[in-house]
């Protein structure tokens, strides 16, 4: 989780250690860090989400499960 | 040392040249950070890997872009110009709905009458496509001369006030001449792979304004994205996340699918040219298909994504540094809009 979490930390431009699953993404979610975070997942965990799904998350924890969900 | 024997689904086919042109107007990154405070000039260049991009003037069309680059190659040399037996003209910007631009650039070239001509509709996947084009025409005997000019101009259906298509493209053009191989030379083109995937049509689109969805009063009128940007139905719309989605999935499968068609292997390719979409694209798949990066050249800086001429835009540049020598292999891969894609391996 932690390569996950720093690479988040990277796009949305705040220090690792705040990436909580309770983080709000708010308006740093914007069109690139959407971009950036299906690259990342692929990199990291070498799975795909569903864009749509990804668009509606609203934490860093949402972005986790939907992450879990695709490796089950 | 890489076997001289001609790859399975190749045709002896040369690329005599590649020239380009692009219009004189340049889009800087400090003109969009201007407009758009919250997006400085060093993060677009950070993230995109883009500084500027070239816009065609009002009246500048993507067959005059094309006109010029074609003049470009046929200058260069004597006779060219009559050798030209088969012309297609690759752009989703045309003069005219009808008829054929290849027409009217056969007519502003000069070339002569018993040329064919035909303009391909295609964007990214383009320049890839036209080559197996090319190539089966001078396998079948068809023609021994095809001059494939790629020639694009994004800028004309984005809005001003979308910043997440307006600093990704650019406008630009190509002018390649694919010559008949004579059986001398080993130079040859092919195998070729395609794909098409019409599921992911809506992820880059401008739906209005042909039949499916004609221009109206309603599809001009703007509306504001979920990320602030603007746009109506007669706009572009790119769904980058979608793009990128495909690009990953896709792209690494298409790679393997060429290399196993051609039984080559990854080291028997002295450049791997991908569709110079950005540098985020770029690094992931650099990435993923394990390249190094000298062995994968790049253009997108200066230039932004001219579409259907990323890739004859890298090649004129290798060739310009005197890297396409008799015995050099290289992979083309193109992919995006459609959405469609298309690899193949081009032996100089």
């Amino acid at each position: 989780m932690s390569e996950f979490s720093e690479g988040l930390a990277e796009i949305l431009e705040v220090e690792a250690a705040e990436i909580t699953p309770d983080y709000e993404l708010g308006a740093a979610w914007d069109s690139l860090a959407i971009v950036s975070t299906i690259a990342l997942i692929d990199e990291v965990y070498d799975r795909s989400v569903g864009v749509q799904e990804l668009e509606d998350c609203k934490t860093v924890g949402d972005i986790q499960r939907l992450v879990e969900a695709q490796g089950a | 040392m890489r076997p001289p024997n001609q790859l399975p689904g190749s045709v002896p086919a040369r690329i005599v040249g590649v020239a380009t042109h692009l219009p004189d107007r340049v889009l800087t990154n400090e003109e969009l950070a201007a407009q758009f405070p919250e997006w400085p000039a060093e993060k677009i260049l950070e993230k995109t890997g883009i500084r500027e991009r070239r816009i065609a003037a009002d009246g500048e069309t993507a067959l005059d872009l094309g006109y010029q680059a074609a003049c470009k190659l046929l200058d260069r040399e004597e006779g060219l110009r009559e050798a030209v037996d088969f012309l297609i003209f690759c752009t989703q910007a045309p003069d005219y709905v009808l008829p054929t631009s290849a027409c009217i650039l056969q007519d502003r070239l000069g070339l002569g009458t018993h040329v064919g001509a035909l303009d391909i509709n295609l964007g990214c996947s383009g320049f890839v496509y036209g080559l197996a084009l090319s190539s089966s025409l001078i396998a079948s005997g068809a023609a021994r001369n095809v001059l494939l000019v790629t020639a694009d101009t994004y800028s004309k259906y984005i809005n001003d006030r979308d910043k997440s298509v307006r600093t990704l493209f650019g406008d630009g053009a190509a002018a390649t001449l694919i010559r008949a191989g004579d059986g001398s030379c080993q130079a040859a083109l092919g195998p070729f792979v395609f794909g098409s995937d019409g599921s992911g049509a809506k992820a880059l689109i401008v739906e209005a304004g042909g039949f499916r969805l004609p221009a109206s009063a309603a599809t001009a009128e703007e509306r504001t994205d979920r990320f602030g940007n603007i746009r109506n139905q007669q706009n572009l719309y790119m769904d980058g996340a979608g793009v990128m989605a495909f690009t990953l999935r896709e792209i690494p499968q298409v790679y393997a699918q060429l290399l196993e068609k051609s039984g080559t292997s990854a080291g028997d390719y002295d450049y791997v040219v991908l569709h110079q979409a950005n540098k985020f694209i770029l690094d992931v798949l650099q990435r993923k298909l394990g390249l190094a990066g000298n062995r994968m050249p790049r253009r997108y800086e200066d230039v932004g994504n001219t579409v259907s001429s990323t890739i004859p835009l890298v090649l004129a540049g290798l060739f310009e540094g005197g890297k396409l020598t008799a015995g050099t292999r290289i992979m083309v891969l193109g992919f995006g809009v459609g959405l469609s894609w298309a690899g193949g391996v081009i032996q100089f």
